[in-house]
């Protein structure tokens, strides 16, 4: 990166739009689940899309009637994913209350004030991500704020609206997308102006929003779950949207991308998608007038000054103050209780150590790097290791049945064997901790064999004794067996 | 409507819907359009729509300041500067809005919807209809489909006649869904020697959508009365779930199936007379023994007797609300099964038989017409004993495939027509527009 850029007399001005998935039971305007697990469609219903006549004029009539004349839309239907409201063949349902609750617990943190009334609102989209043309959200939450290095970082608007259907294939006029992901609750936080930050600064900032609503612990995690917007603009020059930035580390990269993309091209005003290696892509030209209007098969919800106190009593502790307590009381690096506050495995972490007696850091790396390790190099299936199996296998640890170097071994078996249980793994995986005796014994054999290196007889012993012992110690014992 | 109190202040301060101000409740400052309040919701909150687009509702007390910023500016519609050109090529139809808003305009600016009618506004919103033909069109009422009775009926067929006569080729009728079958099968009985197609349409999602499946349904509506031969009163509607192909059903055998689907409607007991590809526009006839289109002059009979009733029969239904019909001058009830009420053969102490009610209205000439409740299937009421003592009895049916909705339709005529409970036997017992068909397709 070029370190040299100057944000603050290049006038970096950004906005973010923070999307999160909740995981409540339902969707949000009827009562089909939210899992997005079903790999099969059951059957797929062929759709158009035509212009409806707006004020817009005839001209944006003509324009999207162009646009959607030959445009087929496939909607792939799941079993207990999607019903018929989900293929707008079915009215929606009232708005659903738990994720009306958790959206104005997030609006709450955040700071902002609730409407009184809340009006469900339709926003056209012609893009067939939605079965019905429309999109359908709802604000709960304005004029909040947060503050981030003693600065005042204000959030513009906290919204509820149903997830879109998602992409799966696009060819020639036919666009593919599976409905299971149409209607899921999500809440969009947006900030205003983002002035005289550094990209890196801004990242932090949308990191500081999102581990906000995920305070509620009922926001969804994993891939696709998240997706960021940020709004760019440099000396005043036109506004930019890089839209579905889906890896926070990669906001700053994308921001100073796109500002060095701004410095070298005239930009236009105009929507761009994130790539996977941060820089942009041209979509399409930004939307121009809002084109939304009220949901009337929705009546308003009146939110009461009584319900507002309700939530209020039940907020959840906020992230900051988590932060400290994981410092102080569990004495995590600062570092390292960062990552377990951004950890899709947080509520885990936090039932363990209140239930458990065992070191918190031991829980907190195991979920944030030991796991995505085993992921990433071994790639083991997590959704096939149930939380519970995750709590017993601290429950060895803090019986000492286990040294905490068993704990990869027993995740992968679980991993690989979705049926059996930790105390499977225990019996089949011979994980009992070692003494040093043990070692002595077992480094002696092997190196009473000819050749042996320092390398290869610390190997084999490994390899004997992995997960049952620290490392460190077969290491020194080797060594000073060797002399 | 806001309260009282809301719109004296509003008053008080020149302000009126449409307007932009700004509203300050305790610390917080809104500005937005006022808009108009809706009945659902909370009256005593001031609705404003943001700059956003977004809208919501501001409680208001006597500590909410209101402040005029903007006139609002009327919003309107350019008419559309579309020319109907007449191409003497292609053929010319008529579009006679009967309710139910097939086609709407939406204003974002204050998020009302308004419903389209003029021709000029449907070749606006659905381009492709002066593609197939020339496109008359106007309103005859706006009435929501539950709300439409039979004097609208008698209308409608007055003003299909009259555009027949003008020399139209098909007729197309925007109808609300809810009783469109109803107002078929009453068409199908009006209309006599059609030389032309009548088509009926209507759309199950709100016109203001992309999706709705008000273009498909129109422009196959169009498509069957201008080019199909078919010279029958008729329901265009979905044929499936997806946005390919429409059936053209019988007006006298079609019924609302389901309460949202677009594929509610459905031909019971027959096949439809064909299916219209939205794609192609291609017609695909399912049967031949449809009237063929033909230059003949058309006959109105629109006389009808509306004081009819029609009910179901279900476990514990009681001998006195039978009685309580004796008002009526006809009765149809939707049975059980083949065509069943209770009538307790087995002298059970737990069942009260309703036949001796039955046979009451009967002996005091009023007819009582039996039809399926389960919709699908023929009647027959010589299976069991209930059935054989309610044909014994006088019971009009047996043998007869209707839906409880035709047969309520037809009954309106034939005790218009006649007095004579023999006459009037023989006149729902003859077919006359599909009504009852001969043999029940597989």
């Amino acid at each position: 990166m070029d370190k040299k850029i100057n944000y603050k007399t290049l006038k970096l001005k950004a906005g973010l739009e923070l999307h999160n998935q909740l995981n409540t039971k339902h969707k949000l305007f009827c009562n089909c689940s939210t899992d997005m697990k079903e790999k099969t469609p059951i059957r797929t219903v062929t759709r158009k899309l035509h212009p409806v006549a707006s004020e817009l004029g005839a001209v944006d009539s003509a324009a999207q009637f162009e646009y959607l004349r030959d445009r087929n839309f496939h909607y792939q239907v799941f079993n207990n994913e999607t019903c018929l409201v989900d293929l707008d063949e079915e009215p929606p349902h009232n708005i659903n209350q738990e994720a009306l609750y958790i959206a104005l617990q997030i609006s709450l943190l955040l700071n902002c004030e609730i409407p009184n009334e809340l009006h469900i609102m339709r926003k056209t989209v012609i893009d067939g991500s939605n079965t019905s043309g429309f999109q359908r959200t709802v604000i709960v939450g304005m004029n909040g704020h947060i503050s981030y290095k003693g600065k005042r970082i204000p959030i513009t608007q906290v919204s509820l609206e149903e997830d879109a259907g998602a992409i799966v294939g696009e060819e020639n006029n036919k666009v593919t997308y599976r409905l299971n992901r149409l209607g899921v609750p999500l809440v969009e936080i947006d900030t205003g102006i983002l002035e005289n930050f550094t990209p890196m600064e801004i990242q932090e900032i949308a990191y500081s929003i999102g581990i906000m609503a995920r305070s509620t612990g009922k926001t969804k995690t994993g891939l696709g779950t998240i997706r960021q917007d940020v709004n760019v603009s440099i000396r005043n020059g036109p506004r930019i949207e890089v839209k579905g930035v889906q890896e926070l580390s990669l906001l700053s990269k994308i921001v100073e991308f796109e500002v060095q993309r701004q410095m070298k091209e005239k930009p236009k005003e105009e929507t761009r998608g994130a790539n996977i290696d941060g820089t942009t892509r041209f979509l399409r030209p930004l939307p121009g007038a809002n084109r939304m209007y009220p949901e009337t098969d929705i009546p308003p919800v009146i939110i009461t000054n009584s319900y507002i106190d309700e939530i209020k009593k039940n907020l959840p502790e906020p992230w900051t103050n988590k932060l400290d307590r994981f410092k102080t009381k569990l004495k995590l690096p600062d570092g390292l209780a960062r990552e377990i506050l951004g950890s899709e495995y947080l509520h885990l972490f936090e039932k363990i150590i209140s239930s458990r007696k065992v070191e918190p850091t031991v829980v907190a790396t195991t979920f944030t790097s030991v796991i995505k390790d085993l992921v990433r190099r071994e790639r083991i299936e997590m959704d096939r290791v149930s939380e519970h199996k995750l709590i017993e296998i601290f429950d060895y640890l803090q019986d000492k049945r286990i040294m905490k170097e068993a704990i990869p071994e027993i995740v992968k078996y679980l991993a690989a064997y979705p049926q059996n249980g930790v105390a499977d793994a225990f019996a089949e995986l011979d994980l009992r901790p070692l003494t040093a005796d043990d070692v002595k014994t077992i480094s002696g054999e092997i190196l009473s064999q000819p050749g042996m290196s320092f390398e290869k007889a610390y190997g084999i012993v490994m390899s004997k004794v992995r997960g049952r012992i620290d490392p460190q110690e077969v290491m020194k014992i080797v060594k000073s067996m060797m002399k | 409507m806001y309260t009282h109190e809301i719109q004296d202040l509003l008053k008080s301060k020149k302000i009126k819907v449409g307007d932009k101000i700004q509203i300050i409740r305790g610390k917080q400052e809104y500005v937005g359009i006022l808009l108009p309040r809706i009945k659902l919701g909370d009256i005593s909150s001031i609705a404003l729509k943001l700059a956003s687009g977004y809208n919501i509702g501001i409680r208001f007390d006597k500590t909410v300041k209101i402040k005029k910023m903007e006139s609002g500016n009327p919003i309107r519609f350019k008419p559309s500067d579309i020319q109907i050109r007449k191409d003497s090529n292609k053929p010319t139809i008529s579009i006679l809005g009967c309710g139910g808003t097939i086609a709407s305009r939406v204003e974002y600016k204050t998020g009302g919807v308004s419903p389209v009618l003029s021709p000029s506004d449907l070749l606006l919103a659905f381009p492709e209809l002066g593609e197939i033909a020339n496109i008359k069109g106007r309103k005859l009422f706006d009435i929501f489909s539950e709300d439409m009775s039979p004097e609208h009926w008698k209308i409608i067929a007055h003003e299909v006649v009259k555009e027949i006569n003008s020399g139209v080729d098909g007729v197309v009728l925007m109808h609300g869904t809810d009783t469109m079958h109803f107002t078929s099968a009453a068409l199908s009985f009006m209309l006599k020697d059609l030389p032309v197609p009548v088509v009926m349409v209507g759309a199950q999602r709100s016109s203001d959508r992309g999706s709705s499946d008000n273009l498909v349904n129109l422009v196959c509506a169009v498509v069957a009365a201008a080019r199909s031969g078919i010279a029958e009163v008729m329901v265009c509607m979905h044929g499936s779930l997806n946005d390919d192909f429409c059936y053209l059903h019988p007006g006298t055998k079609v019924r609302k199936l389901h309460t949202s689907r677009r594929d509610a409607f459905e031909s019971v007991n027959v096949s439809p007379f064909a299916k219209v590809a939205y794609s192609n526009k291609d017609i695909e006839y399912l049967r031949n023994d449809y009237r063929i289109r033909e230059k003949r002059t058309v006959k109105l009979d629109n006389e009808l007797n509306t004081n009819v009733a029609l009910i179901y029969a279900y476990p514990g239904i009681k001998p006195e609300f039978i009685q309580s019909l004796s008002s009526f001058e006809g009765v149809v009830i939707a049975g059980t099964g083949l065509g069943h009420v209770p009538t307790n053969p087995n002298n059970d102490p737990h069942t009260k038989s309703i036949l001796p009610a039955i046979r009451n209205l009967i002996n005091s000439k009023i007819p009582v017409v039996m039809a399926p409740q389960t919709i699908r299937g023929r009647l027959n009421l010589n299976i069991y004993e209930a059935g054989r003592m309610l044909n014994e009895t006088g019971v009009i049916g047996d043998g007869c495939d209707w839906t409880p909705e035709t047969a309520l339709v037809k009954l309106m005529f034939a005790i218009a027509k006649s007095k004579d409970m023999k006459k009037i036997r023989e006149f729902m017992l003859t077919n006359i527009a599909g009504e009852i068909s001969e043999r029940t397709v597989v």
